[in-house]
């Protein structure tokens, strides 16, 4: 792996603006102040009918009004995750003080990680299709229909024309939407990239996650997802979007734009695995955040903190905790490691969200603590209870995947680079 | 900045409408061989139309020997699975040396996955109910499972993903595998992207009424529509060093890549073609060609009404009189139209232009349209020696994509048949 060190301000990636539909509110005031607080989404699922699975925990978004971001022209063409998507695009570019026009619009593109897309409106043009035939398929649904759909309407309804493109792949398909943004920006193809990921909670996927027992069966209670506790019983499906701002450190620094952290590493892996399995091994994990270190320049014992991917589930939660026992046994400081699926559950492309959220404690200078871990598997410091103040110089993103993907991103802490 | 790496292909590997292998595909390229037929791996009696591009007698066995691995396949997993042996095979590297495992990457362009498994579920469940449907058969359902399929059988250890940019994914999976190996997160990757026919996806175009109920005529006055296909193709990337370290043969060179989003409207072209003529801008400026050095254009052509209208004022925009000095075809008359993997099966096209030195035809043409007035190579292949090929992909969401293979002189270059 032989990353280059170009440490020229236009090779230099930053964050300089946030947006998100989370189940801890839209936009980042509010999700930053109920992170800080430890707050917990997770509840019974209200907005689809549960009743003919075992689990009936979610952690659901309930409090998005579309109208507040999107024209209404627009409105009624998008699907759930497209106006999740939309709304997200539209205040990371307004956080970031970015307006599209005539002039930049053919530089600022998006990249979006999706997993499962609009399976709920794939599964209406299914139900028709089987229960009254061809002819009465709605054309209005199919274009929603594409994993691509939730960028395109972005586009259209935010105007900007630049790099497009929607990365699939499970678990890490927002953390792979950022390190290509990242790349894209670096190569030149754009002045400003709006990276993240989308996924909903929608009644056949949560049936189906349910029915391949992946899913807490817990019936109440906040502490549905436990990750990394020894009591976890699975991981609770969350949903929303989560969108960053990108831009070179040349590119804000003419501007003058608020920057919340630089991102100084980016990492891709596979290890065998089944598509439906979450990692036995921690091979893969290691491997991936050595090549992250390698590309960031840095060793381990320069990491602050890990946002981890742990969401509660049996397999891999242990192999992840064991991962890191692993990579940091010989350094005398720890890291500390924290996970905010425990507030909000498993969303998949929940990537967007969390990088979000790093990006906010690299700024703020604390982390928020894992909801639901009290007897943690291993002796690590993990942050529990309430939220950890502390400096934050470079901290890493994990994304892991079942079917054996794995992607590791670097936030740092820009003023000291 | 330092010099560019040189990514070349050194494999190929497919499976559509009119070739069972690459071999037999570059024959019917060269003799207009139509794949376009009517369709039986559906009842489409109650559908408006009945044609398409479908694959006939694959025989999954005879790729993927290993029994287990087979059952748990998708027919798009199986398809894709056996185009990569092909192409691992003909760049000298199956059964694959250990040593390649580690930093070797998989990207494919995801189409509709195991979705034509997943209607058969859920024809079975509306039958059967949650409790006694065996949700196990939804294990391949996401495009997602066919690079895992392919990282985890054949033990890579590199970055795998899946880009999902509807019909211009494939393109897009080359040039994001181009950048993994610049950037040296990569040492060789497979690309491509597959694409398997389905009932969901025909009722889908069925509903939107792009489809041709005779077979497709790209280019031609009469064209009503497009003919839906099937296909995967997957090409063999590396390094130019890497390649004559090894003493592979080389197809060609990618020599540019560019990619642009209309923002105007999720199905349909902007008249303007400003997309379409921003992502032909942009791959010519990557690889640092001017529009005189373009031999041969490969068309999107999807023969509906508006897209060969949008194209070829993209065309004459991007290459101003010397348009019509340059041949463009639309190899979808033939293979028909394979939706996702349609910028990877075309680039496959692309590559034996240049290392065999024809033009592939434009078959079905029947009547010149006073708006499509360029040469799209009518009467059948030309012998040439071409140069620089550009191919272009246009998507759902108003993503477009444009790549620019070069002809490969020197040691190991691949040689005309």
């Amino acid at each position: 792996m032989d990353h280059e060190h170009d440490r020229s301000d236009s090779q230099r990636i930053v964050v300089t603006g946030l947006g998100l539909v989370s189940p801890l509110g839209a936009g980042k005031d509010e999700f930053s102040r109920r992170l800080s607080e430890g707050a917990c989404a997770i509840d019974t699922v209200q907005s689809l009918d549960t009743s003919a699975v075992s689990s009936h925990l979610g952690a659901e978004v309930r409090d998005f009004s579309p109208r507040d971001f999107i024209s209404v022209k627009n409105l009624r063409r998008m699907d759930r995750t497209s106006l999740m998507t939309a709304a997200s695009a539209r205040m990371a570019l307004d956080d970031a003080g970015v307006t599209v026009s005539a002039e930049n619009r053919d530089r600022i593109g998006i990249l979006l990680g999706t997993s499962f897309g609009a399976t709920d409106v794939t599964v209406q043009v299914a139900d028709t299709l089987l229960k009254e035939g061809p002819s009465s398929v709605n054309p209005i649904l199919v274009p929603n229909t594409v994993m691509n759909a939730p960028a395109g309407h972005a586009s259209i309804e935010l105007g900007f024309r630049g790099v497009n493109i929607t990365v699939t792949h499970f678990a890490v398909s927002a953390e792979t939407a950022i390190a290509y943004a990242v790349s894209e920006i670096k190569r030149g193809t754009a002045d400003f990239m709006l990276a993240g990921g989308v996924d909903i909670l929608s009644k056949f996927y949560y049936e189906s996650l349910s029915k391949f027992h992946g899913l807490s069966p817990d019936k109440d209670g906040a502490e549905g997802a436990r990750p990394f506790d020894v009591m976890r019983n699975g991981y609770v499906v969350g949903e929303g979007c989560g969108i960053l701002c990108l831009e070179s450190l040349s590119c804000a620094r003419n501007r003058g734009a608020r920057i919340y952290c630089e991102i100084t590493g980016a990492g891709m892996g596979s290890s065998p695995t089944s598509p439906t399995q979450w990692p036995k091994d921690t091979q893969g994990i290691r491997r991936t955040f050595q090549r992250t270190l390698n590309s960031a320049g840095l060793a381990p014992e320069d990491i602050t903190a890990i946002m981890a991917s742990a969401n509660g589930d049996r397999v891999l939660d242990a192999v992840e905790a064991r991962a890191y026992d692993e990579l940091f046994d010989a350094c005398g400081q720890k890291p500390f490691v924290t996970s905010v699926k425990g507030s909000l559950g498993e969303s998949f492309s929940s990537g967007g969200i969390r990088a979000c959220a790093l990006a906010l404690s690299v700024k703020n200078k604390w982390l928020p603590p894992t909801v639901g871990l009290s007897n943690p598997l291993l002796p690590m410091n993990f942050v529990t209870g309430q939220k950890k103040e502390i400096d934050v110089k470079h901290a890493v993103l994990a994304g892991i995947s079942f079917g054996g993907t794995y992607v590791y991103l670097v936030f740092s802490d820009y003023k000291s680079q | 900045m330092k010099n560019k790496k040189r990514i070349v292909i050194t494999g190929l590997g497919t499976i559509n409408a009119i070739g069972k292998d690459v071999a037999q595909f570059a024959v019917s390229l060269r003799e207009g061989v139509c794949g376009i037929n009517d369709i039986d791996l559906f009842d489409t009696t109650e559908f408006r139309t009945h044609k398409g591009g479908q694959i006939r007698n694959f025989n999954a066995r005879a790729s993927i020997p290993d029994e287990f691995s087979l059952k748990r396949m998708s027919r798009a997993d199986q398809l894709v699975f056996a185009a990569t042996i092909e192409a691992l095979t003909d760049a000298g590297l199956y059964p694959l040396p250990e040593r390649f495992k580690e930093d070797m990457g998989v990207i494919i362009g995801g189409g509709s996955g195991g979705l034509f498994e997943a209607e058969n579920f859920y024809a079975d469940l509306l039958v059967k109910g949650l409790d006694r449907s065996r949700f196990s058969r939804l294990s391949t359902v996401y495009c997602a499972s066919s690079a895992d399929r392919i990282a985890s059988n054949l033990g890579l250890l590199g970055p795998k993903t899946t880009l999902m940019t509807a019909c211009s994914s494939g393109a897009n999976a080359l040039g994001y595998a181009r950048d993994l190996i610049e950037s040296g997160q990569a040492g060789i990757v497979l690309a491509g992207a597959v694409e398997p026919m389905c009932r969901i996806t025909y009722a889908a175009f069925n509903a939107l009424k792009s489809l041709d109920e005779d077979v497709c005529r790209p280019f031609d006055r009469t064209r009503s529509g497009l003919s839906l296909g099937e296909a995967a193709a997957i090409l063999v990337l590396e390094s130019l060093e890497s390649a004559l370290t090894r003493g592979a043969t080389i197809y060609g060179e990618i020599l540019g890549y560019g990619v642009s989003c209309d923002s105007f409207h999720m199905t349909a072209p902007d008249e303007k073609a400003s997309g379409a003529v921003r992502s032909m801008q942009a791959a010519l400026k990557d690889s640092g060609l001017s529009t005189q050095d373009i031999d041969y254009i490969n068309a999107h052509g999807t023969a509906t009404p508006a897209n060969d209208v949008t194209e070829t004022r993209a065309i004459k925009e991007v290459f101003g009189p010397r348009a019509y000095a340059i041949p463009v075809s639309s190899t979808k008359s033939m293979h028909a139209h394979p939706l996702d993997a349609a910028g990877a099966l075309e680039a496959i096209v692309a590559l034996l232009a240049l290392s065999q030195g024809f033009i592939p035809p434009t078959i079905h043409f029947k009547e010149r349209d006073p708006e499509c007035d360029l040469d799209y190579v009518t009467e059948g292949a030309r012998s040439s020696d071409l140069r620089h090929v550009l191919s272009n992909s246009f998507a759902f969401g108003g993503n477009n994509t444009t790549v620019i293979f070069g002809k490969y002189e020197g040691q190991g270059a691949a040689h005309g048949s």
